[in-house]
């Protein structure tokens, strides 16, 4: 049986415990896969997972919380899935974790750079997968790239290909493509200094258009309704279009996440204007990981939503 | 809003290095400020007056005073613009003291700084809102840490006023390092005798509930009502049994314990009673040394008990107890001196430290009173004091000064020529402190009378020949180099703060220094009130005291407590987080943070979300810097304040 049938089967077994189980489905085109909400065999038709399943369906854990639901989660889905839980944002118990072995997704962006000049990405009639290539069916013919020159970048140094804390499994595990996350390109990029990462901020934050696609993209933001982005009382930004502004919310997004981010990089795939805003998280994750040894997703509360008089790792009565 | 600012010169501290009228110049054209002024003492009573006056002739509805650290006046000003008719939280404070004049000479930059500072304090003003306390009851009850002297002193004079108090101590028996010694100095009188009254006074008031052999283990609520467990260590012997009899401790086959109380100077039974006045006089096992334990069989002293106390299935009990203040009386260990290996390291038996020297010295100790060196029990008649064992060492980390050795060590120079009178002491020291009263004629009469002969100088060291012990040390007096043939050393051991006092601290939620000695409120007028309200420190957990500080600063703690738990009703602070429920969305993060518990979540119409207990809560505002969506806020300390004060520093 292949992993889709296998999914399928596994789906179906959970449907009757469960309201929904949210994984993925046909998108607007081809080279996208959207959402998929399935409440009963019917919709299981448009379902399918692998290259192009790239959302990350914790996203809706946390509205649908309150009733038994069911989930197909990637490895770094499965991580979100730990974290929401970690903090009590949902309930464990209450959700039914379907996991596969997840070999990377498709960066889109990629994708439009390889057939830069040629075609969009939205004219693309067909994608078939071959082997370790994909095929393009484009007005211009069709075109065949390699899938590692189209995988999202996190994909590259992902440690959790397989759903470690799935209540179902199937397929054969995969193995991790590196054991640890060095964070070598936030190391590379930190390496700048301040005033070039400073100059370099500014400049991709004159972009941003403040549409809030990375903050409703993040399966880890909880203030809904509620952010401070909206609000007068607490009055954080201004509704002004300066760069001050839309750069302070990066970081107020980036410090909410601190210790929490596990990284799964949709606030940076959803931005419309490709602002590399991932890099923030991973900056602060890294010195999260450094000083409290502390890596989201794994199930463990963040160190920043404890209070211990003594950090056990930081050896505060050591300082001299 | 109509604000007046007032820039103290505070005599010349602040005005040496600050331009304070032009200071208030620029102060007056800030937003809402309608009158600015300088002044020379803004807390004195002229101060004071001026400020009440200016806002009844300017119709003030918010003041800010820029002078010193609001630790040291914001009370006084808070009251004065009270007495004025403004709402007292409708106040702000510019620390243009500490934070700016005393740090700097650049007049022209402090003015700038102190202005910015002022200007930040207006812009927050304008963001107060009147607040005004709640009251809660109080519980008379007072819980007093430590049954060493200075707690006992603390616990009787608060029990003899009418007030109820929990007394908690570790050991077994209550006393603490005074009910180890022989003597006193400068009088020379029996400790036993002077403080075996006050000890049996304790177990005797009806006010006062000992829980010997007991530890705290939590402390949560706030000043008035505090929650305490405490952990009763188990005995192993029911106490309300057993009658101190001994007949136990004599029967006892184990006979190699080690012996706390008289420092491991003898052995002792591994079941005991500490020492004949122990308060409570009953029986307890020590588990590390009892056979039935470790070898399990033997239950000789439930055999022999003759009613039936000993229970070998006892287990730790937890009292809880509910009381309005805490008196931490823990006082001091002894520094580790194994640690200067030039005196032995403890490899020479008849080296031994100025404690079990004391235990050696009194009758009721395990040599009965008779002075016989450890190796091989014969009477010493060259004995050696080495002073500034492990105090003013900064080697060690020991830089300061334990402040009694000199005395005790001048004392037991003395009891050792009346227990031996042909015995010779020397004593090594780097200086003679004896400032108290009579203190210094004891070290004069301990040379000119007994004749010990005091060198001034370091020992270098200490080796072991031909059964005696050699000493060598400096004379800086004389230029030279001596050596002294010792039968006995006595090092006069340095004391440090008492093991875990750190942990305790946390526990009290009151500061410490790098030592592990408990701070108090203020070193000179708050000596011994500590910053956490309903907190009170007495004796050597303060700082190292002798016997006459500690049990004056007993008395002292007492009388605070007293005065606290006095009242009836003690107003809470407003300054406390609330959440405002709309903008919750019951993410739990506050309640996991908030290090006084004081947040819960609650049920409404379906929904969780965050509340505050306005009592426990604290205002500290990990709550606050925690909710990602600023629901929660902490009234005087909104985020709108902390950014108006941001921007009205960095004027975007």
């Amino acid at each position: 049986m292949s992993i889709q049938d296998e999914l399928k089967s596994a789906i179906t077994a959970a449907l009757p415990d469960v309201s929904c189980v949210v994984g993925w489905g046909a998108g607007p085109e081809p080279l996208r896969a959207a959402p998929l909400f399935i409440r009963g065999e019917a919709d299981l038709e448009g379902f399918s997972a692998g290259f192009l399943s790239v959302n990350n369906p914790a996203l809706y854990l946390p509205s649908l919380k309150g009733s038994k639901v069911g989930v197909v989660v990637k490895g770094c889905d499965a991580r979100s899935v730990g974290q929401l839980a970690a903090e009590t944002l949902i309930k464990r118990e209450e959700v039914h974790v379907i996991g596969y072995p997840c070999r990377g997704v498709i960066d889109v962006d990629k994708v439009a750079a390889k057939l830069a000049g040629a075609c969009e990405t939205g004219e693309v009639a067909a994608l078939r997968e071959d082997g370790d290539d994909v095929l393009l069916n484009t007005p211009k013919g069709e075109v065949r790239l390699a899938k590692k020159d189209i995988t999202a970048d996190k994909c590259g140094r992902c440690a959790f290909p397989n759903a470690g804390n799935a209540d179902v499994f199937v397929g054969e595990r995969c193995a991790p493509v590196v054991t640890e996350d060095g964070y070598a390109d936030i190391a590379d990029f930190e390496a700048r200094g301040l005033d070039e990462l400073k100059a370099f901020w500014e400049q991709e934050m004159s972009r941003c258009i403040r549409c809030y696609a990375c903050r409703n993209a993040c399966p880890l933001c909880v203030c809904r309704d509620q952010c401070v982005a909206m609000s007068r009382e607490p009055h954080w930004l201004s509704q002004g279009d300066g760069v001050r502004d839309k750069l302070f919310f990066q970081i107020i997004h980036a410090v909410h996440l601190s210790g929490r981010c596990t990284g799964c990089g949709e606030c940076e795939r959803a931005c419309p204007l490709g602002i590399p805003v991932l890099k923030l998280k991973r900056a602060l994750s890294r010195r999260v990981e450094k000083l409290f040894g502390y890596k989201a997703g794994g199930g463990d509360t963040p160190p920043l939503l404890t209070f211990l008089v003594e950090e056990p790792t930081i050896k505060e009565r050591d300082w001299k | 809003m109509k604000i007046g600012v007032f820039i103290c010169h505070c005599g010349s501290n602040i005005a040496g290095t600050v331009d304070c009228a032009a200071v208030a110049e620029r102060a007056s054209t800030y937003p809402d400020v309608v009158y600015a002024t300088d002044i020379m003492y803004a807390c004195a009573e002229p101060g004071q007056d001026a400020i009440i006056a200016a806002i009844k002739k300017h119709g003030l509805t918010g003041v800010v005073v820029a002078s010193c650290t609001p630790r040291m006046h914001e009370p006084t000003f808070r009251k004065a613009v009270e007495r004025a008719g403004v709402n007292r939280y409708m106040f702000e404070m510019a620390n243009i003291r500490e934070h700016v004049s005393w740090i700097g000479k650049d007049i022209e930059a402090n003015t700038n700084k102190a202005a910015e500072l002022v200007r930040m304090a207006a812009a927050k003003l304008r963001l107060d809102r009147e607040l005004k306390p709640k009251s809660f009851p109080v519980t008379k009850r007072l819980l007093v840490i430590g049954g060493g002297v200075a707690g006992i002193q603390a616990a009787l004079d608060a029990a003899d006023a009418g007030l109820e108090v929990v007394m908690v101590e570790k050991q077994p028996t209550i006393g603490g390092k005074m009910a180890k010694l022989d003597k006193t100095f400068p009088t020379v009188d029996c400790s036993s005798c002077i403080l075996g009254p006050r000890m049996v006074d304790v177990a005797q008031h009806p006010n006062i509930t000992l829980y010997a052999y007991a530890e705290l283990e939590e402390v949560s609520g706030y000043v008035g009502n505090f929650d305490v467990k405490i952990r009763k260590k188990a005995t192993y012997v029911d106490w309300d049994k057993c009658t101190g009899c001994g007949l136990c401790t004599e029967k006892c086959p184990s006979k190699k314990s080690y012996d706390r109380f008289n420092e491991g100077v003898g052995p002792t039974t591994a079941i005991i009673i500490p020492f004949p006045q122990a308060i409570p006089k009953k029986a307890s096992i020590e588990r590390e040394y009892c056979r039935q334990f470790n070898k399990g069989k033997c239950g000789v002293c439930a055999k022999v008990c003759p009613t039936g106390a000993v229970n070998y299935e006892m287990q730790d009990e937890t009292v809880e107890v509910k009381v309005g203040g805490i008196v931490a009386a823990t006082g001091y260990d002894l520094v580790d001196w194994k640690v200067y290996s030039e005196y032995g390291g403890g490899r020479y038996p008849d080296v031994v430290t100025s404690l079990q020297y004391e235990r050696m010295l009194s009758a009721s100790g395990p040599t009965g009173g008779h002075v016989k060196r450890p190796s091989d029990g014969t009477e010493p008649v060259n004995v050696v004091f080495v002073q500034c064992v492990g105090s003013r060492d900064p080697s060690i980390g020991r830089p300061y000064c334990s402040g009694f050795c000199c005395m005790y060590t001048a004392k037991q120079a003395i009891l050792t020529k009346d227990h031996i009178p042909g015995s010779q002491s020397y004593v090594f020291y780097m200086d003679i402190r004896s400032p108290g009263k009579g203190y210094d004629e004891f070290t004069r009469r301990v040379q000119e009378e007994y004749g010990a002969r005091y060198v001034r100088g370091r020992v270098s060291m200490i080796y072991p020949k031909g059964g005696k012990l050699m000493v060598r040390g400096a004379d800086t007096l004389m230029g030279t180099q001596v050596e002294v043939e010792a039968d006995l050393v006595v090092l006069a051991v340095g004391a440090e703060a008492s093991a875990n006092s750190s942990a305790l601290a946390e526990k009290l939620r009151i500061s410490y220094d790098g030592y592990g000695f408990f701070m108090e409120g203020h070193p000179k007028l708050k000596p011994v009130e500590t910053n956490t309200a309903g907190v009170f420190l007495a004796g050597s957990c303060q700082g190292l005291k002798d016997i006459p500080s500690s049990v004056a600063q007993g008395s002292a703690a007492a009388a605070k407590a007293l005065g606290l738990l006095s009242r009836d009703m003690l107003d809470s602070d407003p300054q406390i987080a609330s959440v405002s429920v709309n903008r919750c969305v019951g993410c739990r993060k506050c309640i996991e943070v908030c290090p006084f518990k004081a947040i819960q979540e609650v049920d409404m119409r379906g929904q969780p979300k965050a509340e505050v207990i306005e009592t426990v809560c604290q205002g500290c505002g990990l709550c606050n810097a925690t909710c990602p969506q600023g629901a929660i806020q902490l009234s005087h300390f909104t985020d709108n304040q902390i950014l108006a004060e941001v921007e009205a520093l960095c004027r975007f």
